[in-house]
């Protein structure tokens, strides 16, 4: 029994997307099925009238139930506690939707009926589940469920966004606590995540660590710009080994390029040691433009570099910062008898840095300025921490202040303050207690009364008869959110962050629930540099740039991959993905586009000529070998194993990301492995494969992963193009069941355009999940339709999805949670 | 004190409390003062899980009864007659039972809860109470931390980490609820500064104790916000806020078992630098803290997952260049079960120096490893075939007296439940319970 519901709670998860008839294709004989999605289909039979879903059920349903269902599905001992005598007509369908989801995707994945007994064609089988699920989706989609989205609390990224927003430090305190939990593959959902003792005594940490650094000089907290030896450029024989650039001839030189933003003070850093060989130490001459700005002697051997920092005003603009080896020393005498002692001197450099711009010794943080000068008087003094955690905590809340919360506050930098702490330190206290708040970490979503919700009777929204007021008459299953929390829906999607001061001003006058407003801001904030949270967060997740961290490609197969080139590769995909977004392109161009981001060693990784430096830039692309997120190294290096592609990484990568049709359960009578323990495949990998894929069970879902990865055969395993593996040449064609015929990547690329639908579908899907923080419902498939509509009737636009998720109904409203 | 009845400005009471009490500043291990005090000795109890199964013929002893290591244990030599190695223990919950894939995520999530996961990608996740925390919950009590959880691997940061699974399930072993996952931590470092504080050592004790004045005084703050919150909230929503108060009233209870020890713990230890670039040595590194918290007495209860099941890291130390889970589906392949032992060995090895860093310490009744159990394997036994019977399971140390027979390879009836054997660990710990998970007994042989 237990069994029988998780089982049914997975499948009604793959039921929830879209390419339903897809997914069904795996049961069914090829040629049944299309890559039409289920949405389109559901919209026709919401608008059918009752008759034809009558006949519909007599016809498609009721026979085919009688026949192969009802023999086990009767009565009270019915198989699965699922009665289907009791279904008479279609009404019985729409009373218990859940059970019939469950019948529908049991027969589509050909789970029911079970192996041995009599079943329907492959054409029955598929009229039986597209009138189910036409007929279930029309039905929801008349309850306009807005789902209920599980108290979300801050997950490390927004944690970090949020106290640089809230506090004016950017010291990413988040990057200690434990990983969030990741479910529907995102790290967002607030079913998910969880706070563990572990955590909440990092909150309590860091808390405490960044209310002080608030207040310190912003110089203390600048991150270096840091430039590892691999990004390092060299001239007279400096080069690089390991961790470690080896400067050791005369004038041997490591520098980098920078862009300085502005004139002003910088600190110019080199971590350097040395290994010595003769009597001196070496000798460190650091350059700027091909200046001498310092000469310096390092000391210090390879167990504790050190870093040299020179102070230094520099002019707005590129300049090369350099530092070279003067002294080079070779002993070349026979004496001595310690073994493996330095013959040459070296200058071993670890990394090169830049910090600043400095604002100098007596620059005041924000939060600094904000509390200003502290005067003796103590009456004078309370009422400046009142005013400041007033503003603070209205910030940190994120919904104006209410006297409870800003008395606690103040009454307790008042005690610490008569524990003998200073006044500042008072200040800090209170900022870490309400940091460490529920309230901070939380994001509440429920109204305070005469405080969020207040401004709710003013606001308006689109009705069928104009504007009318929101919110204040919906039914008690559930409500519209009040400004501040819609506010903070909008800031935590697209900035990963708390609402700035204009959504804040929106939010007090109302004027949020405006449909045109809400679009207006979410089209301001895609162009805000803080939108790149979203290439972080959601292209990070859904285009597994953060896996690309932990990948190993086999350094002896693959010589050119270095961490460098891994950074190149996560900036390339970062790069483009961002220029959809603040461009405002189509989201195809994800599938195919003319243009990409590259630099010097990722050009020539792809053997494009005229790239030079590592700056990254625009480039226009010609030929057919790149082009789209398929054909970047990032991705294609994160989809395949250490020492070889994996075309079935590779093809199922595609199904669940790009198309949305994840591949069903293993059907039943899958053989265990054990079975193919016969002795190793034989062959190149493609017959390996085919070895494999001879075995029918495991041939349905291969043949649908396997050919999507052969057409990307042509790049090697970190995205090299190649024409042969070894000695065999590439053979990158491939058939998928619906007998779309390809051979190489640029075709392959055209199939998938030509189901553009679907993948729209799946972006809509994907970055809907991202903005909620749940997974998806069923009830949210008309929803997701919606959207893919609007979005393709504008264009395809980046921002027109977007516009269409702000505006739905799951994003403005929520299910009112049990007990509320 | 319940906390449902703090009234609104009960967050000053802790301010002072903390001035009034006194401090100690004499420190010796807690375990040995308790035991030197005359009390019952104290046991501990440590899970360190592998992922991918192992090399099956490699691992298993090829004789029953005196220990004779096998290849993949061979390191384990100088401590054998404290370790036996457990045959044909079983976790059946970690089977699909009608499931499908997601072999891996089950076999973590199964390992020491004993409960068959639901399958779900994020909504209702639910497990059962792991093992560790079912000791945590009595004995925890005892020691500033109730119990310490650390691994290698940090969660998987993005996609689906195992079919239809979510990521919470593959990267926790132990549970403090069926929905609760325990989070783990990586870096030695964070570790060490847990357990042993970062103040410096010029602090006066005056300022430590206003620190740690206000510190409680923070908790009172928030869990008076709580309060106030948890009226406004519906069931769901509840359960996330009672993870918060969970989570404060643990720091809580710890701060007023931190009072009573107060001065430095670490033994005078070296922090650790971070985590290193090596896995050998990161490992060493968070068994040196597991060591350290049990010599302390700062907790009793650990798990450690050495890897995420499914993990796919490669070892280009030990040569093995391909990615361990790619190894584990070795299909037969000698190559890849040559693979897949060296890592096993490789583990193994890490593991024999715990145990032998344990056997160097000594309190008045033997060793810390006479005094501890060590549970060591995996939730899949055969990497290749995903199966959750045969699973490779070692057992090392003395058990403060309760086990009095190691160096044993006994082999138990096919499909015995793994579960028999942790009940037969708590019972050692002090702590009763009638069943876990498909738990039919206790293991009658384990003595």
């Amino acid at each position: 029994m237990k069994n029988a519901k998780v089982r049914t709670r997975a499948l009604l998860l793959t039921g929830l997307l879209p390419a339903t008839t897809l997914l069904y294709a795996a049961a069914l004989p090829p040629g049944h099925a299309h890559g039409k999605p289920a949405g389109g289909a559901a919209k026709s039979a919401a608008m059918a009238d009752p008759k034809s879903v009558a006949a519909g059920f007599g016809h498609d349903v009721l026979p085919l139930v009688r026949t192969y269902c009802v023999g086990c599905h009767t009565g009270k001992g019915a198989s699965a506690g699922i009665d289907l005598s009791i279904a008479k007509d279609a009404s019985a369908v729409l009373k218990d939707r859940d059970s019939w989801d469950r019948v529908a995707q049991n027969i589509a994945s050909g789970h029911m009926p079970p192996k041995g007994s009599p079943a329907p064609s492959g054409p029955q089988r598929e009229a039986l589940v597209t009138w189910v699920q036409n007929t279930t989706t029309a039905a929801d989609c008349k309850l306009k469920d807005p789902g209920h989205v599980t108290l979300r609390r801050l997950n490390r990224a927004e944690y970090n966004n949020t106290v640089r927003d809230l506090c004016g430090v950017d010291i990413h305190p988040a990057d200690a606590f434990p990983n969030d939990d990741v479910g529907y593959g995102f790290d967002n959902i607030g079913d998910v995540l969880s706070i563990s003792p572990l955590l909440m005594e990092k909150y309590i940490a860091v808390a405490g660590k960044v209310a002080h650094a608030a207040f310190q000089n912003p110089d203390e907290l600048l991150p270096p710009i840091l430039f590892e030896p691999p990004r390092l450029t060299y001239l007279n024989q400096g080069s690089r080994a390991g961790d470690h650039a080896v400067l050791a001839a005369l004038n041997a030189e490591a520098g980098c390029d920078y862009t300085f933003p502005v004139a002003a003070d910088y600190l110019l850093r080199a971590v350097a040691y040395q290994s010595q060989a003769g009597p001196d130490s070496a000798i460190m001459q650091i350059k700027l433009d091909d200046k001498e700005i310092a000469v310096q002697k390092v000391f210090s051997g390879p167990r504790d570099p050190k870093p040299v920092d020179i102070h230094i005003s520099v002019p707005a603009g590129r300049h090369h910062f350099s530092v070279v080896f003067t002294n080079p020393f070779h002993d070349d005498s026979t004496t001595g008898t310690r073994q493996n002692r330095n013959r040459d001197r070296k200058l071993n450099i670890k990394a090169l840095a830049i910090v600043g711009p400095l604002r100098g010794p007596n620059a005041l943080s924000p939060l600094a300025k904000q509390l200003g000068t502290i005067p003796s008087d103590p009456a004078a003094r309370s009422a400046i921490a009142r005013k400041f955690l007033a503003d603070f905590v209205r910030r940190a809340y994120r919904r104006p202040a209410t006297k409870e919360d800003v008395d606690k506050l103040v009454h307790y930098a008042d005690l610490a303050q008569g524990q003998g702490e200073t006044f500042q330190q008072g200040v800090e206290y209170a900022m870490t207690a309400a940091m460490c708040s529920p309230k901070f970490l939380f994001r509440i979503e429920t109204d305070i009364p005469g405080v969020t919700n207040a401004v709710r009777t003013t606001a308006k929204t689109p009705g069928k008869s104009g504007l009318k007021t929101a919110g204040l008459k919906a039914d008690a299953g559930k409500f519209f959110l009040n400004d501040y929390a819609l506010a903070s829906r909008l800031s935590y999607f697209l900035w990963s962050t708390m609402p700035d001061e204009e959504l804040f001003n929106l939010a007090a006058k109302g004027r949020l629930q405006d449909p045109l407003v809400l679009t207006a801001q979410a089209k301001r904030m895609l162009k805000d540099p803080r939108s790149r949270a979203l290439s972080d967060n959601f292209a990070g997740q859904w285009l597994q740039l953060r896996s690309l961290d932990s990948v190993s490609p086999d350094p002896q197969r693959f010589t050119g991959f270095d961490d460098g080139l891994r950074q190149d590769m996560k900036t390339e995909t970062e790069m483009f993905f961002q220029a959809i977004v603040r461009e405002d392109r189509s989201i195809l161009d994800f599938l195919d586009a003319r243009y990409t981001f590259l630099n010097e060693p990722l050009a020539k990784h792809y053997g494009i000529a005229g790239v030079q430096g590592g700056d990254f830039r625009r480039v226009t692309l010609t030929g057919d070998q790149r082009g789209g997120i398929l054909t970047q190294a990032s991705l294609l290096t994160v989809t395949s194993n250490p020492t070889r592609t994996s075309p079935v990484k590779r093809g199922k990568w595609v199904m669940e990301n790009l198309l949305g049709t994840p591949l069903p359960p293993a059907p039943p009578g899958v053989p265990p492995l054990s079975d193919d323990n016969k002795g190793p495949l034989v062959g190149t990998l493609r017959q390996r494969m085919e070895q494999h894929r001879a075995n029918p069970a495991c041939a349905t879902c291969h043949a649908r992963m396997d050919p999507i990865g052969f057409g990307l055969e042509n790049y090697d395993a970190v995205g090299k193009w190649r024409v042969a593996d070894g000695d065999t040449p590439v053979d990158a064609s491939g058939v998928l069941p619906d007998g779309s015929k390809f051979s190489g990547p640029a075709q392959l690329k055209q199939v998938l355009m030509r189901k553009q639908t679907l993948f729209v579908h799946c972006l809509a899907d994907k970055l809907m999940t991202y903005a909620l923080g749940r997974g998806l419902e069923r009830t949210d498939r008309c929803n997701l339709d919606d959207i893919v509509k609007s979005t393709q009737k504008d264009g395809d636009r980046f921002s027109a999805l977007v516009a269409a998720i702000v505006q739905s109904h799951p994003f403005r409203e929520q299910r009112r949670d049990k007990g509320e | 004190m319940s906390r449902e009845s703090l009234s609104r400005r009960t967050f000053l009471r802790g301010l002072g409390t903390a001035m009034a009490l006194p401090m100690l500043d004499a420190m010796l291990p807690q375990g040995a003062l308790a035991q030197a005090a005359g009390k019952t000795r104290v046991n501990r109890m440590a899970f360190i899980f592998i992922p991918n199964g192992v090399n099956v013929p490699l691992w298993t002893p090829t004789t029953e009864g005196g220990l004779q290591l096998s290849p993949t244990l061979a390191s384990m030599k100088n401590v054998k007659n404290k370790v036996s190695v457990l045959t044909g223990l079983a976790q059946h919950n970690a089977f699909a039972l009608g499931d499908g894939g997601g072999d891996h995520a089950r076999s973590t999530a199964t390992w020491l809860t004993g409960c068959h996961p639901r399958k779900t990608d994020g909504a209702d996740i639910r497990t059962g109470i792991s093992v560790d925390q079912l000791a945590a919950e009595r004995v925890g009590r005892k020691t500033p931390f109730a119990s310490l959880e650390l691994g290698c691997e940090r969660g998987a940061q993005s996609g689906s980490c195992d079919t239809g699974y979510s990521c919470a399930y593959s990267s926790s072993i132990s549970w403090r609820g069926p929905s609760t996952p325990n989070a783990h931590e990586v870096d030695p470092r964070a570790v060490f500064e847990r357990l042993f504080g970062n103040s410096s050592p010029s602090e006066t004790a005056e300022s430590r104790a206003r620190r740690q004045g206000l510190k409680r005084s923070v908790l009172d703050f928030v869990l008076d916000d709580a309060n106030q919150l948890k009226k406004q909230l519906g069931t769901k929503d509840q359960s996330k806020l009672d993870e918060y108060f969970t989570g404060v009233r643990e720091i809580e209870n710890r701060l007023a078992r931190v009072e009573k020890i107060n001065a430095d713990p670490s033994l005078g230890s070296k922090m650790p630098a971070g985590i290193p670039q090596g896995m050998g040595e990161h490992i060493r590194l968070l068994c040196d803290m597991m060591t350290l918290a049990f010599q302390a007495d700062l907790t009793r209860i650990c798990t450690f997952m050495i890897a995420n099941d499914g993990s796919n890291r490669s070892y280009k130390d030990l040569g093995v260049s391909e990615g361990h889970h790619d190894m584990s589906h070795h299909g037969g392949d000698p190559y890849k079960l040559d693979q897949v032992a060296k890592i096993n060995k490789f583990h193994a090895e890490q593991v024999a120096y715990f145990l032998e860093k344990l056997d160097s310490i000594h309190e008045p009744d033997g060793t810390l490893l006479d005094n501890s159990m060590i549970v060591y394997g995996a939730g899949i036994s055969d990497g290749n075939r995903h199966n959750h019977d045969n699973l490779p399971i070692l057992l090392a140390g003395g058990g403060a007296g309760t086990l009095k027979q190691q160096g044993q390879h006994l082999r138990f009836a096919q499909d015995t439940p793994l579960n028999n054997l942790f009940l037969s660990l708590l019972d050692r710990m002090g702590v009763h319970a009638e069943s876990i998970g498909d738990s039919t007994g206790r293991l009658t042989t384990l003595i």
